[in-house]
């Protein structure tokens, strides 16, 4: 798998301050648009059975509504307890008005 | 939540007893009243943005909700209903005690799996796991940890006799025997959380598939009357060969005559297994401060969280 490039949407898909969740084969993602500058992780919590795309976003962090616990978007380390366990990023890759990751 | 879970659907849930806070959901129409009035897994945010517990929730009108479906928390075996006969009790050390039920209606669980039981003059139902394996179902088997002025212990302990009755209500949770993952066992229990890791032990050291694989149970107590007779494990097969019983008591200080481990099961794990604990299966069940702290573990040995499997029902 390794440096396969994968599509995930189109960067119009996503507005600025928001998240989109995307799935590709297994993997299921949160795409993040913080000013302009887009940003991936896995989409469920490394915690419980949130989904980080769905989550209020504050400055660089995503919250939880499951429990409250929140993760740096940039880097997926974590921000609040409960969450123990940063999230996995991938690295987004643009390419003219689309969207891919490495992975 | 529960009705969603006996009909096949994936709703999140853990602890079934509104602790948890996994089987939130949103509410888009309609009007819901919690069973429990100050669920512990609950906040003021969760009113605010409509965010109910779906354990706790009791529809007072049509509803409308929203939520994620998992696959992973589709039960093997469909939860039901049905009432258990106490057919034995049997004390397993100062303050737990085995309760054996024989069910109206036969209902099998995966090992590690736990079930709701409803004693009579009790509001409310309490999550216990069982101890036993089975595949008929017939019995259901509960290793249960006295809680000091605890309603539901205290009507169990004190007023339950043979050949009466409780409501019984499973099978729940996510932390059953994975037998398809080709890695050590590590059980890891205090407290309460004896009797899945019991029930574990047991499927684990019967399974056909699980034959490769090292079984190392870790119990830890405050002193050695909290610790069970070895015979509860050393009657498994390959007892002192692959499965192996690693007690530890954390308050030498109470309990001058014992010889053995001194510290948290966690920490005796790591020293015992180091670098290894990263490849193996992990199962832990017991107070919120142990699963807490072999979280930190999991983190700091980097072992993929797909194989660390707990219930949070406390």
């Amino acid at each position: 798998m390794s440096g396969q490039k994968i599509e995930l949407c189109k960067t119009s898909e996503v507005d600025e301050g928001t998240a989109i969740k995307v799935e590709k084969g297994d993997l299921v993602l949160a795409v993040f648009n913080l000013n302009g500058a887009f940003y991936v992780m896995d989409d469920i919590c490394s915690h419980g059975p949130g989904s980080l795309s769905e989550g209020p976003i504050h400055g660089d962090v995503v919250e939880c509504d499951f429990h409250n616990g929140s993760f740096n978007i940039k880097t997926g380390e974590v921000v609040d307890p409960p969450c123990m366990i940063p999230m996995k990023t991938y690295q987004a890759i643009i390419e003219g008005d689309t969207l891919f990751i490495e992975a | 939540m529960r009705a969603a879970v006996r009909q096949g659907l994936g709703f999140p849930y853990e602890c079934n007893v509104g602790s948890c806070g996994n089987c939130k959901f949103e509410l888009l129409e309609g009007e819901i009243e919690h069973l429990r009035k100050d669920p512990p897994g609950w906040s003021e945010r969760d009113l605010q943005r409509k965010r109910y517990l779906g354990c706790q929730a009791k529809p007072l009108t049509d509803c409308k909700i929203k939520l994620n479906l998992r696959d992973h928390y589709k039960s093997h075996f469909a939860p039901a209903k049905t009432v258990g006969t106490l057919t034995a009790i049997e004390d397993i050390t100062h303050d737990i005690r085995e309760f054996r039920f024989r069910l109206a209606a036969p209902k099998p669980f995966l090992p590690g799996q736990y079930g709701l039981i409803a004693a009579a003059g009790v509001e409310g139902a309490r999550a216990y796991s069982m101890c036993n394996v089975t595949t008929s179902g017939e019995e259901w088997h509960f290793q249960i940890r006295r809680v000091p002025n605890g309603a539901c212990t205290g009507a169990l302990f004190d007023n339950l006799k043979t050949g009466e009755t409780v409501g019984l209500d499973g099978p729940y949770g996510m932390a059953y025997l994975r037998e398809d993952a080709p890695r050590d066992i590590v059980l890891l229990g205090g407290g309460s959380g004896l009797s899945p890791m019991v029930s574990l032990a047991r499927a684990a050291t019967a399974s056909p598939k699980l034959a490769g694989q090292q079984i190392h149970f870790f119990y830890g107590g405050r002193t050695s009357r909290d610790l069970f007779n070895e015979t509860l494990l050393s009657t498994l097969p390959g007892y002192g060969a692959r499965l192996h019983y690693h007690p530890a008591i954390s308050m030498p200080e109470a309990d001058p005559s014992w010889t053995g481990k001194v510290g948290f099961v966690h920490d005796y794990a790591k020293e015992l297994l180091g670098e290894k604990l990263r490849d193996c299966e992990i199962y832990f069940a017991g107070p919120p401060m142990m699963a807490q702290a072999i979280t930190k573990m999991i983190v700091e040995y980097k072992t993929p969280p797909a194989q660390v499997h707990f219930d949070q029902f406390f």
